[in-house]
């Protein structure tokens, strides 16, 4: 499967190890510098598509935290999807570079 | 947080059921950053967040996988008849502007009745939160003698001569709300207490969060007093510390201890209520004062005219249960009553009217809306007349067709409700903020089932009226098929139906206006009022001094009096003074009083006045008038001078046709023992003042006023009946600045603590804010009226604009050809004007009656304009009229300016 631009984000967010919504959200809008900063409903359910599509799975949550957390881990195919994706991505940049519609000092 | 626990369960159950823990507890911590960011901040959180859960509701991504039906409610609500409602949805969407404006009116409807709802259901209809507390009675008592219907309270002897005899109360207990100092631990603090017998616990069912309440051991004289903290106040000066129970606390310097924290949602009698303390009034202090209120648990079966019966018949025999106190007699002998009503009614009876009027303005801007939209739904019937009578002719029911539209109507509520209980937390959170600190049990304001159940049945209602309009449209299947696609005639049946939707909106905006036009005059009124004194900047508090520290009379007025010469010699004050009891702070104290020479009949009873001890130059410093005579000097203080001043209104009482100044009246004590002849102190008359209002500037119910040199007041204890005039103890000051008030209060602060650095100053304000309170409630109701009727009139033009600019395009075929016959553009014109015209001079008509009818339901609210003023009356339905003639006229001048040679070409 291909992830949606805000999954992919979400996948990249759990690239350093397991981690819960409310960290998971505010990753995202960082590293997307505030371009996605996903409500939490529509974090939720894109956390819920990739679970179910194996991408993610629930993780143990450390002792001292809210009960109510819920963690989430990469699998091992998440993070093929991802990487395939990051392969997509910098295939698109290398392109555009190609036909000069993009430097990198942007 | 509760309201977003619901919304996603509605609209997203699986998720709800899969991840609804977690989700909320990021909601509430993505909610607290919000709220950190500032107010735009969370509105914006919010709008975002419920905009999302809708979205994703409906969105047609999500696939599902096993078998059980995963949809939300919403989205089988819009599958439920299948393609019915996809279709309307197509329909809905290829109708933008239909679709918003028909939403968004809804919405706004909705909004405004839901919030306003929600504060009459929450403040008024909601039953107090005590258990059962609708057994909860206030005891209050009236004088007939007295000219007071009610409001007098209750003393410690009556209660006590209750507690004995009665049977229809399971519990009673009396309180008064005072405020005390409060040091050690920090700074001293001038904090609300309520001062109550330990029975208060066992009539309010109420238990403590921490520790422990009151026993009735507690309440034994000579113990350390005991404070019960409330939850604000715990937090605030101990950070919600746990080990706060058994800590040691100074209450106006004796030592106590903490025994309890209550919770959160208990306060009693009001939020502003910083904890308890244990009165320790005795059967044997005698009959007592009216200083207390009481609240008392009925019998369970017992009902509040069993209890008003037996209470009234107890009061009788009041007299002989202190027969060594003869101001039982004297009391009793004023013809007292019991006035008892439920707590309820006690707590919101002042602010219920104007509520439900609100909630019945909001009510009428809700019908305004609905004949906009069902305005919307009638042009839009007709413009598809002719695919209906195909569908019918085909063989459709008619039910099938009312089906269609019931699934429009549905979706469009649907979606105004759902935009409107947005707007209306938004909304409510404004209206708590905005409230008058008079409006009661605002801290209890929140969205809960009652009023989820509300919107949901209004957004029910307008779907069924708007849905089932084309029943009552019956269309006519032949006339629709054979028309060759030019209508020119046939529509005037219809077009009455849209003059009467114009006329009612017209009819009721006007009603709206009017009322909200009186209270506007209300509001001016008001503002217009004369205090009797000059608000500007002066700077209030009150300073109260010890009992243990400030013993006796003497003690009080020195401390008083060089408290007083310290501020006046601050930079930037140029008076000091002060008094027992402000304007516009109540009764404060009062008694029947006697004028020298005038004789009362035994069996009759003096007319009461208020007693207030002052400062010297208190008049000059309030920017009271001095009519006549002079006022009280700090020479009065210091000699102990027998002399008064009074105000206008108790020289036109008493010395309706003489001069006041010169004569001597005493306050009308009792008699030590009975049989004795009282001691009366006499005083001797020697200025008249303006008067003052007691506690809002429309009160009918004033009462004449006293000022006597503060030297004559009561000091700690004041038990011996000798004692004369009101309690010096706690003091009001009144600085008067050359500056804002509010700059000087670090100075004043400094300045009396340098001269003792445990008294505290209570509520610095400026003078003016207590005037201002006094009219803020008056002011609240006008400007929410004044947003319904705002938001009436703009529906109202609106609609009459929509429907005549369709009527006229209904009827460019008909003004083609008359134009085209050579008929005047102006004439068409004045037709089109005259004929909405009349529908609209019709509905201010009928808004006019209808206002002048409703009249005496808002007459309570009003101060100096009559609610049938003919200015008021004229005003709105000449400046109604205009605007509704130039809503025609702007589609009847496009009427007339048609070139009639296109119109008959198309």
């Amino acid at each position: 499967m291909t992830p949606s631009d805000l999954e992919f984000h979400v996948l990249l967010a759990l690239g350093d190890g397991p981690s819960h919504g409310y960290a998971i959200g505010k990753d995202v809008a960082d590293q997307s510098g505030g371009r996605l900063d996903p409500t939490t409903g529509a974090l939720y359910q894109a956390l819920r598509r990739l679970t179910e599509e194996g991408l993610i799975a629930p993780a143990g949550a450390p002792d001292e935290v809210d009960s109510r957390r819920k963690y989430f881990a990469l699998t091992r195919q998440g993070r093929r999807v991802a990487a395939k994706e990051a392969e997509r991505l910098s295939a698109l940049v290398r392109a555009a570079r190609q036909r000069r519609l993009y430097s990198e000092r942007g | 947080m509760r309201i977003y626990r619901w919304l996603l369960r509605f609209f997203l159950p699986a998720l709800s059921r899969q991840y609804g823990a977690a989700m909320e507890e990021m909601f509430e911590r993505r909610l607290a950053d919000a709220q950190r960011a500032g107010r735009i901040r969370s509105v914006d959180f919010w709008r975002r967040e419920l905009t999302d859960l809708f979205t994703l509701a409906v969105s047609r991504r999500r696939r599902v996988d096993d078998g059980r039906d995963e949809r939300s409610p919403a989205r089988r609500l819009l599958n439920g008849t299948g393609l019915e409602f996809r279709h309307a949805i197509r329909r809905l969407a290829g109708t933008p502007s239909f679709t918003v404006a028909a939403v968004l009116t809804q919405a706004l409807a909705i909004a405004a009745n839901v919030s306003i709802f929600a504060l009459v259901h929450r403040v008024v209809l909601n039953p107090l939160p005590y258990p059962e507390s609708s057994r909860l009675i206030d005891l209050d008592h009236g004088s007939i003698d007295l000219k007071m219907p009610s409001d007098l309270g209750l003393t410690s002897g009556l209660y006590f001569h209750y507690l004995h005899h009665v049977r229809t109360l399971e519990s009673a207990a009396i309180y008064q709300v005072r405020t005390v100092t409060v040091t050690g631990d920090g700074d001293p603090e001038r904090i609300r207490v309520t001062q109550t017998t330990p029975s208060l616990g066992r009539v309010l069912r109420a238990a403590p969060a921490l520790g422990r309440w009151f026993t009735d051991r507690d309440a034994a004289p000579g113990g350390p007093p005991l404070v019960v903290l409330s939850h604000g106040f715990w937090v605030q000066r101990y950070g919600g510390a746990p080990g706060v129970i058994g800590r040691s606390i100074r209450v106006s310097g004796v030592t106590g201890e903490i025994v309890g924290v209550m919770p959160a949602s208990f306060a009693f009698p009001d939020s502003k209520v910083d904890g308890w303390i244990v009165d320790t009034a005795r059967e044997a202090d005698g009959f007592g004062t009216w200083d207390y209120n009481g609240v008392a648990r009925l019998q369970d079966g017992a009902s509040l005219e069993d209890a008003r019966a037996e209470l009234n018949a107890l009061i009788a025999d009041a007299a002989r249960a202190y027969p060594n106190d003869p101001r039982a007699a004297g009391n009793v002998q004023t013809r007292l009553i019991f006035t008892g009503r439920t707590l309820q009614e006690a707590t919101v009876g002042a602010v219920r009217r104007p509520l439900w009027i609100l909630l019945a303005s909001v009510g009428v801007v809700m019908l305004v809306a609905c004949a906009n939209v069902a305005n919307l739904f009638l042009v839009r019937l007709d413009g598809r007349q002719r695919e209906l009578a195909v569908r019918r002719a085909l063989g459709a029911g008619r039910l099938a067709i009312v089906r269609t539209f019931l699934t429009e109507s549905t979706l469009l509520s649907t979606a105004g409700g759902a935009a409107g209980i947005v707007l209306a937390v938004i909304a409510l959170r404004l209206l708590v903020a905005y409230a008058p600190a008079t409006l009661p049990r605002v801290d209890e304001i929140r969205l809960d089932g009652v009023i989820a159940g509300f919107t949901a049945l209004l957004t029910f209602i307008s779907a069924l009226v708007f849905g089932t309009l084309p029943l009552w449209h019956a269309t006519d299947v032949a006339a629709s098929l054979q028309e060759t696609g030019r209508s020119n005639t046939v529509t005037r049946r219809r077009h009455r139906v849209r003059h009467m939707l114009l006329g009612a909106q017209v009819a009721m905006a006007v009603v709206l206006l009017v009322a909200s036009a009186l209270m506007v005059r209300t509001v001016q009124n008001l503002r217009a009022v004369n205090p009797g004194f000059d608000p500007s900047s002066v700077l209030a508090f009150s300073v109260g001094l010890p009992d243990r520290d400030y013993p006796s009379v003497d003690t009080i007025v020195a401390a008083h009096r060089t408290i007083a010469d310290d501020l006046s010699n601050l930079p930037g004050v140029k008076g000091v003074s002060v008094s027992s009891c402000l304007p516009l702070a109540g009764g404060c104290n009062g008694n029947t009083l006697l004028v020298e020479g005038r004789m009362y009949p035994p069996g009759t009873t003096p007319p009461l006045a208020l007693f207030r001890a002052v400062a010297g130059r208190y008049f000059e410093t309030m920017g009271m008038r001095v009519l006549r005579g002079r006022g009280i000097t700090d020479d009065d203080v210091a000699r102990r001078t027998p002399v008064a001043v009074v105000d206008e209104m108790l020289a036109d009482n008493f010395f309706p046709q003489e001069d006041p100044i010169g004569h001597r009246v005493a306050s009308n004590l009792p008699p030590d023992r009975p049989g004795e002849a009282p001691v009366l102190t006499w005083f001797t008359i020697v200025g008249v003042v303006g008067s003052t209002p007691l506690r809002t500037l429309s009160d009918p119910r004033r009462l004449p006023q006293l000022y006597l040199p503060m030297s004559h007041g009561r000091g700690p204890g004041g038990a011996g009946p000798a004692q004369i005039g009101p309690g010096i103890s706690t003091m009001s000051y009144v600085v008067r600045t050359t500056t804002s008030p509010l700059e000087m209060i670090p100075s004043v602060r400094r300045t009396v603590a340098a001269f003792d650095r445990n008294l505290a100053l209570s509520q610095p304000r400026p003078l003016q804010r207590d005037l201002d309170r006094a009219s803020a409630q008056t002011s609240f109701t006008m400007s929410l009226l004044a947003i319904a009727a705002g938001v009436a009139l703009v529906l109202g033009v609106i609609g009459t604009y929509g429907v005549m600019a369709y009527i006229v395009r209904q009827r460019t075929g008909e003004i083609g050809i008359r134009l085209a016959l050579g008929g005047q553009p102006a004439d068409v014109a004045r037709q089109i004007v005259r004929q909405g015209g009349l529908a609209a001079a019709a509905g201010i008509l009928a808004g006019l009656a209808t206002a002048f009818a409703g009249s005496r339901l808002i007459e309570s609210l009003l101060y100096g304009v009559s609610p049938r003023d003919p200015r008021v009356f004229a005003t709105m339905a000449i400046g109604l009229l205009v605007v509704a003639l130039a809503a025609c006229w702007i589609p009847a001048r496009r009427a007339a300016r048609l070139n009639p040679v296109n119109i008959l070409r198309s």
